[in-house]
């Protein structure tokens, strides 16, 4: 028996969610048995099952963590460019006049 | 009111309640937890069946649904004696699953025809929900039939147990004549007995399964057309061979009235009480 990790779409332009897990002895088993376990009040329209064995992670999740300032990366990082660039053309306009 | 129509309608909802009440017994006890919730989903999914049929009965009638469930005495049930027979083990219960909803699609297909336009309708809703039982049935018996000799074996000694008693699935409907002369019934009982016969023996062939046991299932077994040599194993012990008749005219196994007193106790004390 494996473990498969079992996902579901509430749509068709929606991305499959992973849902929870079923033990079964194959894949066809464990379809079958996802159905009933997680689709049994609507709360989808397409299932699929993967065996845990296939999902693959990496060893070290520390390796996931940053460590520097990545503002950067983020929307956030860029909210005050508005009023830089305009005390930068404010500045730019002095040293030209003077 | 016609009674060929409320004849059928009537056997088919009481195989639906019996055979999902036998099945709800698993609820708890299945093999593991998935299953258990799978299978008590299939037997929800027959006693809602029941309820449909019972709503229609109870329309020709002027009767409550309820009371047609739960309210009529032991002799005036109708199901197949199939449906009675106690859950035993697994492998029994897969089995009775597999030859009931084998059954029941051949029916259900061939019924899809009716001239009756309200059972066309619930025939129709049914059999979305019972390919979901069909394929939860065959994926059962592939596993088990490809699995280790011991699985095999309980299951094909369960088969040949419970295959007399499936034929008792096509003992005629009362005013069965009548209800096919008005093409109520499109397909009558000994037709569809025979595209049963002919679809389980290929696929129990096809799982390599003796297909003797389909003419007399206590005969021996014998090899199957895979070649795999199969001996029969000692005589079951949990279901006796009284040819699985009797059901359709309210003659029932000995099985019958413990399952009906535990099914209806909780209504006859209150019959008048509305849940």
């Amino acid at each position: 028996m494996d473990t498969y990790e079992v996902f579901r779409r509430t749509g068709h332009k929606e991305p499959f969610t992973h849902c929870g897990a079923v033990t079964a002895s194959d894949p066809g088993m464990a379809l079958l048995l996802a159905k009933e376990c997680f689709l049994r009040r609507r709360e989808g329209e397409h299932l699929w099952v993967a065996r845990r064995s296939d999902v693959h992670s990496f060893g070290d999740e520390s390796l996931l963590q940053i460590g520097t300032d990545k503002t950067y990366r983020y929307p956030e990082g860029y909210r005050d460019v508005v009023a830089k660039r305009e005390r930068a053309r404010a500045r730019a306009a002095e040293v030209a006049a003077s | 009111m016609s009674a060929a129509l409320l004849g059928i309608v009537t056997a088919l909802g009481d195989d639906e309640l019996v055979v999902g009440h036998r099945h709800s017994e698993w609820t708890g006890f299945a093999p593991h937890i998935e299953e258990d919730v799978a299978f008590s989903s299939i037997a929800q999914d027959e006693i809602g069946h029941a309820s449909a049929y019972y709503a229609l009965a109870a329309k020709l009638t002027d009767d409550g649904a309820d009371r047609l469930a739960l309210g009529r005495d032991k002799d005036e049930y109708r199901h197949a004696i199939l449906c009675e027979r106690p859950n035993g083990d697994w492998a029994f219960t897969l089995a009775r699953h597999w030859l009931y909803d084998h059954a029941d699609a051949l029916r259900l297909e061939a019924m899809e025809e009716t001239s009756e336009a309200e059972l066309r309708g619930i025939v129709a809703k049914i059999r979305r929900e019972e390919r979901y039982h069909l394929l939860h049935a065959d994926i059962w018996m592939q596993r088990i039939a490809h699995g280790p000799v011991e699985g095999r074996r309980n299951l094909m000694d369960a088969v040949g147990r419970a295959f007399d008693d499936a034929l008792g699935l096509f003992e005629p409907f009362e005013h069965e004549a009548e209800a096919v002369a008005e093409g109520i019934l499109p397909v009558g009982s000994d037709g569809l007995r025979k595209r049963f016969l002919d679809q389980t023996s290929a696929e129990l062939d096809r799982l390599g399964f003796p297909t003797h046991m389909i003419s007399t299932a206590d005969t021996e077994f014998v090899a199957s057309s895979s070649g795999d040599l199969l001996v029969e194993e000692e005589a079951g012990d949990a279901v006796e061979h009284q040819g699985g008749l009797g059901g359709r005219s309210g003659r029932h196994s000995d099985d019958w009235s413990p399952l009906w007193d535990d099914m209806t106790k909780t209504y006859r004390e209150n019959p008048g009480a509305r849940w």
